[in-house]
């Protein structure tokens, strides 16, 4: 694509790099509206097949066009501010949220060489810019002046804090594997075997981590709409609510990217194109997700908490050791 | 084990997610309704009654409207039988004290209408346009 830009553009070459890299942006922006739109009638479909019910059926057949007319709704909603609230770290926080969710997205190798940057700490990369996301919510639940805001916000804070802890160390395992923080590395290394088979256990804590990074039930605290009304999301309306409802869904594919990538041996397989096996791997991934919230009752804050430092952050450690002592042995061995 | 209830929970779900959904799409598809179902509009057998005008008693809520003439065979017979729906409480004993079992509920459960006077049947009426049950 890029000696076409050059010729469209016919000017210097880094008016052309340029040129690339607002392709390249608006080409992650136009994945995460699809993907955001796809998902949440997927969402929807898949509760009501888990519940027995039809699900959408009204808007276009079988009901496909039902989140466009939810997000021309949403776009053309009346935009209240609260008086009592802080206006601009209320009115910035949805937009701090949003950016790590877009940021993440720029190392997913969802072919191969079809990176948008194949960073050598790529995997670092992704943790740094998605533990981001907890200060928005704090931003947003404090700004709102709502005591369910409030709620919900230093709920996020407790949550994403406490499992982000057990995701990296699951990660680490799988980074000690390869010897290497590159997406691309990552994925060439599990040419023969998907990480998942020597590293179940760390797929397991990542899943589980992931899960409450998203916010997903069961450890959907954060919003708990039955406690708190919608947490830090209460005060916001329209597109300013749709932005946390898109940074939602962005996190979720990234997480289940992540996890295809990682785990599940990315765009490697056999007969078909790697792209197309990424997709399939992420969309199982998501699936996953989707299964464990229409699965699972959402769990107390305490049991949150026991279960993240006392379960999950030891299984991750447990599984670094194990993982660090079987490197030392297969070294041996050769050696 | 710990986490069996959590796999036990998936595998039902699972199994959920392939089954046939319980529900229709409700207006372009129904279900028929259950026969022991009361609502709708009351159904005289017009053949069957014989004006005796229990029913109309037993109502708590004067639901019925009824009124008979004896004929020269010294045989009552009903002239006028309405139904007003908007009163009934649906308690079915109309239904229990009909001693020749001349009254049924019809199985059409789409009730609402716009105006008062909708919600009352002229039973005679829809007895002669030979109405279905159900």
């Amino acid at each position: 694509m890029r000696p076409l830009v050059e010729e469209m553009i016919g000017g210097p070459a880094w008016l052309a790099d340029l040129a690339m890299i607002a392709v390249q942006i608006g080409a992650i922006f136009a994945v995460i509206m699809a993907s955001a739109i796809v998902l949440v009638y997927a969402e929807r479909k898949v509760s009501a097949f888990m519940q027995m019910r039809i699900g959408p059926n009204r808007v276009g057949p079988w009901g496909i066009l039902q989140t466009t007319a939810d997000m021309l709704k949403l776009l053309s909603k009346e935009d209240i501010v609260p008086r009592a609230a802080e206006r601009r770290v209320w009115a910035l926080a949805p937009v701090l949220l949003f950016v790590p969710a877009v940021a993440a997205y720029a190392v997913l190798p969802l072919d191969a060489g079809l990176v948008f940057a194949d960073l050598n700490i790529g995997i670092f990369y992704f943790v740094a810019i998605s533990s981001q996301a907890t200060l928005p919510f704090l931003m947003a639940g404090w700004a709102s002046n709502n005591k369910y805001a409030l709620l919900g916000g230093m709920r996020t804070v407790a949550q994403m804090i406490s499992y982000e802890i057990p995701l990296v160390f699951s990660l680490l395992g799988v980074v000690m594997l390869t010897g290497s923080m590159k997406m691309s590395d990552i994925v060439g290394a599990q040419r023969d075997f998907w990480f998942i088979l020597i590293q179940p256990a760390a797929f397991l804590v990542y899943v589980i981590a992931a899960t409450a990074e998203t916010n997903r039930t069961p450890f959907d605290l954060v919003e708990a709409e039955s406690e708190i009304i919608a947490g830090p999301f209460t005060e916001y309306s329209g597109m300013r609510w749709s932005l946390f409802f898109l940074a939602e869904y962005a996190n979720l594919v990234a997480v289940s990217a992540i996890a295809a990538t990682v785990f599940l041996g990315g765009w490697q397989g056999p007969w078909l194109p790697g792209w197309l096996w990424f997709t399939a791997k992420v969309v199982m991934m998501i699936y996953v997700f989707m299964w464990f919230r229409w699965t699972f009752p959402r769990i107390r804050v305490d049991q949150l908490m026991s279960f993240g430092w006392k379960g999950l952050l030891p299984l991750a450690l447990v599984n670094v050791v194990v993982t660090g002592i079987g490197i030392y042995i297969a070294q041996q061995w050769r050696g | 084990m710990i986490g069996r209830g959590l796999v036990k929970g998936m595998s039902i779900t699972l199994r959920r997610f392939f089954d046939r959904p319980n529900t229709v799409e409700y207006p372009e598809k129904k279900i028929p309704m259950t026969p022991r179902f009361r609502g709708g509009s009351l159904v005289l057998d017009r053949g069957r009654c014989i004006a005796c005008g229990l029913c109309a008693m037993a109502c708590p809520n004067a639901v019925i409207d009824m009124a008979a003439e004896t004929g020269e065979d010294k045989k009552k017979r009903l002239t006028a039988y309405t139904y007003h729906a908007g009163l009934c409480l649906f308690c079915n004993v109309c239904l229990e004290a009909c001693p020749v079992q001349a009254l049924s509920w019809s199985q059409d459960y789409e009730a609402a209408c716009y105006r008062r006077e909708g919600l009352s049947t002229d039973c005679l009426a829809a007895d002669q346009r030979g109405d279905k049950v159900g």
